[in-house]
């Protein structure tokens, strides 16, 4: 058991479900891609292989693209088009504040991260983790940065990362906007239980380029709690406290408010051409990622 | 629309308890604290409008509101709500309630008397107005003022106790209508067994309302008992037994003779037919005899079952007869058990009879005289008597008395009478009224016999002189002779004694002016100082039983009462009393409007508010359902 735990490349998932990732590829909705060189192709201009059109020679015009054929039939110069490969950015946010440490919301997280990471990497997308944890201060942050080589660093960063905090998701997503630069995804793995409207914080991505894909990772206790009689409940994060009265004759309406946030939050991402979905934190990675996250389209096989 | 009162209006300080019930609920409610990923959604549902409904926040106190609930439940029931209904919120509303000796009367079944189930209806008599409580038997007893205090009426009546007396409704309707000349008394309710005399010597100022509570159970019971004179040492005692029921109840009356046993005899006697048994008893001391009745079936008036009766030492009659009045002294003469002095001068300071010409007995007194020819000095203004003349009418006899006890079976018509008696000028009979007199033979111009009560002496004036008459001479005389001794011997009890009732003792000859200590059935002891005249009179005696008279520790005489009241006995209630000028309907079903009392209702609704509160708390697991 040992010997075969210490041969897995990492403590997140299996090899045999890493070998699984490493066959996916993120699937963006839109090309908001950087024009740098990457795997995306962009539209005409580029040096992929992929033919897109012709146009006439002009001075400056790179002489290794020039038809050849057709000046040879032609007797004029004309320039081949190749469609234009561009890199995807792929900025995955971790919320790792202690509302995600309850039903092992943090560790799903960052399997989801990992997962994520590697189907970037793996597609020579440039990829940067941030893990968000106390409001103060800077976040734990994995630069951009691309290629398999990435790899071991991007699993390194995340079996690292610990819980704890009381980052709201609002303010992480405005402090990972001041660190980053780039066009692409940003994939924000949180429990989205914040007391503020996350309008300006998806705003903020979609204006930065960012194609926002929400992945709410909710425990058994959020939605499904089995409450009864009068409590007082007490933030994990913030310590403040509320009195509940007859919790089990409140739990319909829980039930409609929490609803109400995944539907508003779905119509926030969609509204940004975006993505949204929301898993429980008791299913498993394999089922969350070739089950529920295919059939999405986040990903594709 | 009436507005609930209350009855222990004392009781809304109890709704204090309110705030330590608050104060305690929020204080004891520790709440189990749970630490969960975020307030978020919760507080949103916290601040969602439809949880801070008012129906919402009841429901998220359910709990508090219950117990509140039940604990004003708990407190309005115990000031005793009740909504009064009916016409008994008049301003003032005297209610009488009779203590008669049968209102002590037991309802068979039960261990309650009469008495028990007027209280219960009284309990419930509650009104806006004020109501004063009284209390009637013989005589009338005001309880209470004119009152609302609920407590004040229920203490009072709490204290109603029976008496061992009859019930006669005059006096105490008197005493209201007095009360009702300062204050507007409009009806009066009257709680009764019905076992009053239907007539009612009363003019009623206000509408009497009279309710009869329940019939009492099966009653035998003894109402009349005395002893006349059988022989020189024998007594014949009558006794007078009587029933309640339409049909013959069976018992056993036995007679004692200072505690021995002299006679038992079978009795049986319904409510129209009385039976009367009679024993014959040797006594030539006094003794005190007991009739003790026994029923075979049930009972319901206990009192009814003991009388006591005095026979007097026998002795012959002591009667003193003026020397000159030779026809008394013949007539008198020929009776037996008779010691007849006719000396010149009295031998004895006291004799049971005197017969005298003249006003001065020469220091002699005795309970019953007879003056002869004698004009009391206190008429002398108001009748003259002269010799008829030859031209005078004849004294002409109008009329007599012959009810009174010395003119029974006596005929004056034919009498000639020498001697007139006139009235002065303008002087009429209700003049000799006013000054204690009552004619008993009425002459054409005048009186011609008179009788004057003192305490328990009588006299008699004969205004003419007997043997100014043809009187002698007639068979009337001898009667008037017999009628005069029957008299003498009845005041000094030689003849016939009755058994007394409750109320007053009757009068004892004793030392003069010498104190007794009286000590009744019950304990109870009074001092009684005797009068110049050597009587013992006037000792209260409202309890059935036997009473003894004492003299520095020495026992003098015992004498009993017994409740011997013919109407108590039968237990039968009057459908109709009958005043002076209207009738009115004493009502069975007719109970009094009570008040509609509210406190079982909250008490069963505080009941139910408590299985409910059980039921939500049994429901409700309170902490986190694992």
């Amino acid at each position: 058991m040992t010997t075969e735990t210490s041969s897995q490349l990492t403590s997140l998932f299996s090899n045999s479900t890493l070998n699984r990732i490493e066959r996916m590829r993120l699937n963006p909705l839109r090309r908001l891609t950087n024009r740098s060189r990457g795997e995306h192709l962009a539209g005409k201009g580029g040096s992929s292989t992929d033919f897109a059109d012709y146009r006439d020679y002009a001075t400056g015009d790179d002489m290794r693209y020039v038809d050849w054929n057709i000046f040879a039939r032609l007797r004029r110069p004309y320039i081949k088009q190749f469609l234009h490969e561009e890199e995807l950015h792929v900025v995955i946010m971790v919320d790792a504040s202690s509302s995600m440490l309850f039903d092992d919301k943090l560790l799903k997280a960052r399997q989801l991260a990992a997962a994520f990471g590697i189907m970037g990497l793996l597609n020579v997308e440039r990829v940067s983790v941030y893990g968000f944890h106390q409001r103060e201060g800077k976040p734990w942050m994995l630069p951009p940065g691309t290629g398999r080589t990435r790899i071991r660093a991007l699993l390194q960063f995340l079996e690292k990362l610990e819980g704890g905090g009381d980052v709201p998701v609002e303010q992480a997503i405005e402090t990972m906007l001041r660190f980053h630069r780039g066009r692409g995804i940003a994939i924000l793995l949180s429990d989205f239980l914040t007391f503020a409207n996350l309008t300006r914080s998806m705003n903020l991505l979609f204006s930065s380029g960012l194609e926002v894909w929400g992945l709410q990772i909710l425990g058994d206790s959020e939605i499904s709690p089995n409450l009864e009689g009068d409590l007082r409940f007490v933030d994990s994060e913030t310590g403040e406290t509320l009195d509940i009265t007859n919790a089990g004759e409140l739990l319909s309406l829980y039930h409609e408010h929490r609803v109400w946030q995944e539907e508003t939050l779905h119509q926030q991402c969609r509204s940004r051409n975006g993505r949204f979905t929301s898993i429980n934190s008791s299913m498993t990675l394999e089922n969350v990622l070739f089950d529920v996250l295919c059939r999405q389209g986040w990903v594709l096989r | 629309m009436n507005w609930p009162g209350f009855s222990f209006l004392f009781g809304a300080w109890y709704f204090l308890a309110l705030i330590p019930l608050v104060v305690l609920y929020f204080l004891k409610l520790k709440r189990p604290r749970l630490e969960i990923p975020s307030l978020a959604l919760w507080q949103s549902v916290v601040n969602d409008q439809r949880v801070n409904s008012p129906f919402q926040k009841f429901r998220r106190n359910l709990l508090l509101l219950l117990q509140l609930i039940l604990l004003c439940l708990v407190i309005l029931a115990l000031m005793q709500p009740f909504i009064s209904v009916g016409p008994e919120t008049a301003e003032y509303l005297p209610v009488l309630i009779d203590c008669s000796a049968s209102m002590s009367s037991l309802v068979e079944g039960s261990d309650k008397t009469r008495l028990d189930l007027a209280k219960e209806r009284i309990e419930d008599l509650r009104g806006n107005g004020k109501i004063a409580l009284f209390a009637f038997a013989t005589a009338g007893r005001r309880l209470t003022d004119f009152t609302d205090d609920k407590q004040i009426l229920s203490r009072a009546l709490q204290k109603v106790q029976t008496t061992h007396r009859a019930s006669k409704l005059d006096e105490v309707l008197r005493m209201v209508d007095a009360v009702g000349r300062t204050l507007p008394v409009h009806r009066v309710v009257v709680i009764t067994d019905g076992n009053l005399k239907e007539q009612v010597d009363f003019e009623l100022p206000f509408k009497l309302e009279v309710q009869r509570v329940d019939e009492g159970g099966d009653n035998l019971g003894i109402t009349e008992m005395n002893a006349r004179r059988s022989g020189p040492d024998s007594w014949d005692v009558f006794v007078r037994v009587a029933g309640s029921t339409s049909e013959p109840v069976n018992g056993e009356l036995t007679l004692t003779q200072d505690g021995k046993v002299v006679g038992r005899e079978p009795v049986a006697a319904s409510a129209d037919d009385s039976e009367r048994i009679v024993f014959s008893v040797d006594s030539i001391e006094s003794s005190l005899i007991q009739a003790t009745l026994k029923s075979s079936g049930f009972d319901s008036l206990e009192l009814d079952n003991t009388v006591w009766l005095n026979l007097p030492k026998t002795r012959p009659l002591r009667v003193r007869a003026s020397s000159d009045l030779y026809s008394w002294q013949h007539a008198l003469n020929v009776l037996p058990e008779l010691d007849l002095d006719s000396g010149e001068q009295p031998s004895a300071p006291e004799y049971d009879l005197i017969v005298s010409d003249s006003e001065d007995l020469a220091g002699a007194a005795a309970p019953v005289i007879v003056y002869n020819g004698v004009l009391p000095e206190e008429l002398q203004d108001l009748i003259t008597v002269s010799d008829v003349d030859v031209d005078d009418t004849p004294v002409q006899i109008v009329d007599w008395v012959s009810t009174a006890l010395l003119l029974r079976h006596v005929r004056l018509r034919d009498v000639q009478i020498g001697q007139k008696a006139r009235f002065a000028e303008g002087a009429d009979a209700q003049d000799l009224e006013e000054r204690g007199f009552e004619i008993l033979v009425h002459g054409a111009e005048g009186p011609l016999m008179l009788q004057r009560r003192r305490g328990l002496e009588t006299e008699y004036y004969f205004l003419f002189h007997t043997d100014r008459s043809t009187l002698p001479y007639r068979v009337a005389f001898p009667i008037l002779v017999t009628n005069v001794i029957e008299s003498a011997m009845q005041q000094a009890s030689l003849s016939e004694v009755v058994a007394a009732s409750t109320g007053v003792l009757p009068a004892l000859s004793v030392t003069p002016d010498r104190e007794y200590v009286i000590q009744g059935p019950n304990g109870e002891t009074d001092k009684v100082r005797s009068t110049v005249n050597g009587l013992l009179t006037g000792v209260q005696a409202d309890v059935v039983g036997k009473y003894d008279i004492t003299d520095a520790g020495e026992l003098v005489a015992s004498v009993g009462t017994g409740l011997l009241s013919p109407l108590e006995t039968s237990l039968r209630s009057v459908v109709e009393l009958q005043f002076a000028e209207l009738n009115v309907t004493t009502n069975e079903s007719q109970i009094i409007d009570t008040d509609r009392h509210l406190w079982w209702t909250l008490a069963l609704l505080a009941f139910i508010f408590l299985l409910v509160e059980w039921w939500y708390f049994q429901r409700m697991k309170t902490g986190i359902v694992a």
